[in-house]
């Protein structure tokens, strides 16, 4: 049985244009220890698929479907309270925005030690002494002094490696880490993925790693999972997928195929452009999701939406051409 | 390959995804007159009540209403019956009468002091905003009037005129002009960050034409939200004025004045003080509920939640 | 943070010495003769000229504010025309029932109100928040005299649970003193309560969406914990700073107040003050609840050093 068993997600959102199928039957899984990375563009349903899985998505507007079973247990049938019980505790998360994730008049220590006096009932001296210890883990220097400091006063990075102690403060066995580096300058991004792959072999985590930085899932992800459009399209370990990409947004992500009747501007490795935009998710989508977009696509594509088929030895894609093309390139 | 012609068939060997249910339910988006009353109901309750105010305020002499100010010392207190339908006073006039008669204060001055402050308000607010020297005094002026809680202001300044219902307007505004000005300058400020308005700024367009073309157009929305309230307040600040002897001369009948001279007897004739309370309430109630509307109409964040 | 503290009341002096200018000013560019205006119609020219002396009106405008000026720095607030006591004198003897009021409704509508708005903002677009921001638009629109009348007839007249109208002074006891004052706090309250309320929901719905609101639920945060420690702390600004701004609907709201529940305050004093035209008297309380209100207002600019460590600079 895999830790994280995810089934069918669906999280609609209520519009005043019409509802909006941010995630629309997203299946997945991560054993124990794994590293899965969810790629995609921005507004692919990455990050609600991810906060949807803690149920942070507020219902209404939202509404969430389907299956996410953790350790055996579907979370979406878990009562508010058995709910609390295991955010910040078995399954932990990390946000994007190191900037305003942090609580602007609460104290470093404050919010970290609230975690371990919540889960763990340790009393306020021990939860301070315990943030000191987490902040010593994710290398702040003077952590002595940090603690007793607001987010205003430590930088970017610093405030990272703060959300990274508040979620690994209760020892969680997921980490959910939805694009924790985006925000941060290159060489801060360098030191903070190094700090979450040393944190990994040492806490033994599985984590679910939310990018659309590609060069971040090549160096820590185990699997991959493409997500477009609210629904996932492709999914390999890594190295099958970085060389041997099946579906066509894949390829066009890796930049790894030459776009037809279009000059060569394949050469980059990191996100290439794919000419045009991501479908409305507010009115339905006959065919392909990313018919609109493909270029090889054709009227079968755009009739008939292709389901995930098996392409290789544990190599899904969503394409009705994916085989045929992908040998030929 | 001309499948795309047959919906129902798949062409063989295609792996097809199974379509998913709907998890929410589908709402028809509302659109036209009546969607648009559904979808700001305040807007419809509080425009419908203030169209029946102001009909009953043009036409109080044509809704079965006697002279307001008729005296008939043989009529005094009476309770409200088919002939007298909301009683007498203690001189004997018919409330009925009175009460229809003094929703035109009201809503004069209401009506008035919205405008009045509004023009008054915008042009402190753009000098303060534009002139930047000056922005520092007429802010700090402004800043120190709203020190003064308005109502006692009104006080002040009725206190040295004569009662009027001019002069209580005047008072009035004079009480209200800063929130205006204020609203208007933050939104000069912020206008003139905009790279559009600096831009226009840099090539020379005279001030007139950006005050005209960029800053009105913007002051507009937050200035009709405004000037609602401040219509709402007013008629409050009127009544409270004529209520305690500072407003409405008392041969005028204002809601205020009915329910000052109620007051005497209102432990014994509640109705008197009813009356008029129930319709200054309603005309309030109508104008704020207008202006939660138009306020959620016109800025949609600073209501709702998504 | 010291800094900031000293330049805040640093600022409040030009704003007083403002409101000094306006209160004092306004004799001046009144239309018309208000030395005549006050002495009413029956006064004699010696009458009008005794009042225009008194005022001040028969000499240069500067000089006059000057020694108002002067007088009013030292608690001289000048001599009612009326009953020719001082000014300082009168107010000090109608203060405190009407400080008792303002008091009483403060608290009362601080811990109504905010709970309020706060699950108002929980339960964005439920029941729960159209019931509490109807409430909210009857508080704003409903005149607090009519209020007052309806309670008074309610509670008072029928069901008899408090007093009709009067004072106790607290000296004869807390009991007698609250059940005198309930009725016209709760009256006096009802639009502060929608005011602050309305404020409470508005920065609460923008503080929930907020980042940090959501690691705190991430963290397995209960809803109490999120929304008044996490959520609360930081909608806390907008909230004083309304609840400053509202003094000043208090103040109106308690002359009226008095009046109905024949409350013998400062409310009481200036409406007396008006129907005599007694000016100084009207002058001196509007000075003196101008000056609450810039004192108040001060008061919560140093609290935001408290609540927000962001403006601890």
């Amino acid at each position: 049985m895999a830790l994280l068993e995810v089934e069918n997600l669906q999280v609609h959102f209520r519009t005043p244009v019409g509802v909006n199928r941010a995630v629309d039957g997203v299946s997945f899984h991560v054993e124990e220890g794994e590293t899965l990375a969810i790629v995609g563009e921005s507004g692919c349903g990455k990050s609600v698929t991810s906060m949807s899985m803690l149920r942070l998505i507020p219902e209404p507007p939202g509404k969430i479907a389907g299956q996410v079973r953790f350790a055996g247990r579907d979370l979406l049938k878990l009562s508010d309270k058995e709910m609390r019980a295991i955010r910040g505790n078995d399954i932990s998360m990390i946000f994007q925005e190191p900037m305003t994730s942090l609580n602007p008049v609460l104290t470093v220590g404050r919010q970290i030690g609230e975690t371990l006096r919540l889960h763990q009932g340790l009393d306020a001296a021990a939860a301070e002494a315990k943030a000191v210890e987490m902040l010593t883990l994710v290398g702040i220097p003077a952590p002595e002094r940090r603690v007793k400091e607001y987010p205003h006063q430590l930088s970017g990075g610093m405030r990272q490696r703060v959300m990274i102690a508040i979620a690994l403060a209760c020892n969680p066995k997921l980490l959910i880490a939805d694009e924790p580096t985006t925000a941060l300058d290159v060489t801060i991004q360098a030191q903070i993925l190094d700090l979450m792959r040393d944190l990994k072999h040492r806490v033994g985590a599985a984590i679910v790693l939310i990018t659309h930085d590609l060069g971040v899932v090549a160096e820590v992800a185990e699997r991959v999972m493409v997500m477009y459009a609210g629904r996932k399209v492709e999914e390999a370990p890594v190295r099958e997928l970085f060389s041997n990409p099946r579906h066509p947004y894949t390829q066009g992500l890796l930049g790894a195929v030459p776009k037809l009747g279009s000059s060569l501007s394949g050469e980059s490795t990191r996100l290439a452009e794919i000419p045009g935009q991501v479908p409305s998710l507010t009115k339905p989508i006959q065919g392909c999701v990313f018919a609109g977009r493909c270029a090889i696509a054709t009227d079968v594509c755009r009739t008939w939406a292709p389901a995930l088929e098996m392409k290789a030895p544990r190599h899904v894609a969503a394409c009705h051409y994916a085989l045929k093309e992908a040998v030929a390139a | 390959m001309t499948l795309a012609s047959d919906h129902r068939t798949p062409p063989p060997g295609l792996a097809i995804a199974t379509p998913l249910p709907d998890i929410l339910k589908k709402v028809k988006p509302r659109t036209g007159f009546v969607g648009f009353l559904r979808r700001y109901p305040t807007i419809a309750i509080g425009g419908f009540l203030l169209l029946v105010l102001i009909f009953v305020a043009v036409f109080a002499g044509y809704l079965g209403t006697v002279d307001p100010t008729a005296i008939s010392p043989s009529r005094r207190n009476r309770v409200p019956s088919e002939l007298y339908w909301f009683g007498t006073d203690m001189l004997g006039r018919d409330l009925y009468s009175r009460v229809l008669y003094g929703t035109r204060v009201s809503l004069t001055v209401g009506f008035c002091v919205a405008i009045f402050a509004s023009i008054g308000g915008l042009a402190i607010g753009l000098i303060a905003g534009y002139v930047r020297w000056l922005d520092g005094l007429v802010m700090r002026a402004m800043d120190s009037l709203m020190s003064i809680p308005p109502i006692l202001l009104a006080v002040a300044l009725m206190a040295i005129t004569r009662g009027s219902v001019g002069n209580v307007i005047l008072a009035i505004t004079v009480a209200e002009i800063p929130r205006v000005a204020r609203l208007v300058r933050g939104v000069v400020l912020s206008l003139r960050e905009q790279p559009y308005v600096d831009g226009a700024i840099a090539a020379g367009t005279r001030t007139p034409m950006i005050i005209l073309r960029h800053i009105l157009p913007n002051t507009l929305a937050p200035m009709t939200v405004q000037a609602t309230y401040i219509c709402g307040s007013a008629m409050i600040v009127e009544a409270i004025l004529s209520f305690i002897g500072a407003g409405t001369p008392p041969n005028i009948p204002s809601w205020g004045n009915i329910m000052a001279e109620g007051r005497a007897l209102w432990q014994v004739k509640p109705f008197i003080v009813f009356f008029p309370a129930a319709f200054l309430s309603v005309t309030v109630l109508a104008v704020n509920l207008l202006g939660d509307g138009l306020r959620d109409m016109l800025d949609p964040r600073a209501s709702k939640g998504h | 943070m010291l800094g900031y503290i000293l330049r805040r009341i640093l600022s409040t002096i030009p704003v007083m010495a403002m409101v000094g200018l306006f209160v004092f000013s306004l004799l001046f560019v009144a239309p018309g003769d208000p030395a005549a205006l006050i002495a009413g119609d029956q006064a004699s020219p010696a009458d009008i000229e005794r009042i225009r002396e008194s005022l001040g009106l028969n000499r240069p405008f500067l000089v006059q504010f000057g020694e108002w000026a002067w007088r009013t720095l030292h608690a001289d607030l000048g001599t009612s025309i009326f009953t020719s006591l001082p000014v300082t004198q009168m107010i000090g003897q109608r203060v405190e029932p009407t400080l008792s009021l303002m008091a009483l409704t403060l608290v009362f509508a601080i811990v109504v109100s905010v709970p309020m708005g706060v699950v108002a903002a929980w339960k964005v677009g439920t029941w729960v928040d159209r019931s509490i921001m109807t409430f909210a638009v009857f508080g704003f629109s409903v005149p607090v005299f009519v209020i007052g009348y309806m309670l008074a007839y309610v509670f008072a007249l029928r069901l008899d649970w408090f007093p009709v109208q009067g004072y106790t002074p607290i000296t004869d006891g807390l009991g007698p003193w609250i059940s005198n004052l309930v009725l016209p706090a709760l009256s006096l309250g009802c639009v502060y309560i929608a005011l602050i309320a309305r404020i409470t929901r508005a920065s609460m719905l923008e503080v929930l969406a907020q980042d940090y609101v959501r690691t705190a639920k991430a963290k397995g945060l209960g809803q109490r914990s999120v929304l008044f420690l996490h959520a609360l702390k930081n909608a806390a600004v907008p909230i004083v700073t309304v609840i400053g701004i509202g003094i000043a609907l208090l103040i109106g709201g308690a002359v009226v107040t008095e009046s109905v529940f024949a409350i013998p305050g400062l409310g009481r004093l200036t409406v007396d003050a008006i129907l005599r035209r007694d000016y100084p008297v009207i002058q001196g309380v509007v000075l003196l609840f101008s000056f609450i209100y810039v004192l108040v207002n001060l008061l919560i600019d140093i609290l935001y050093t408290f609540l927000d460590p962001r403006i601890r600079y």
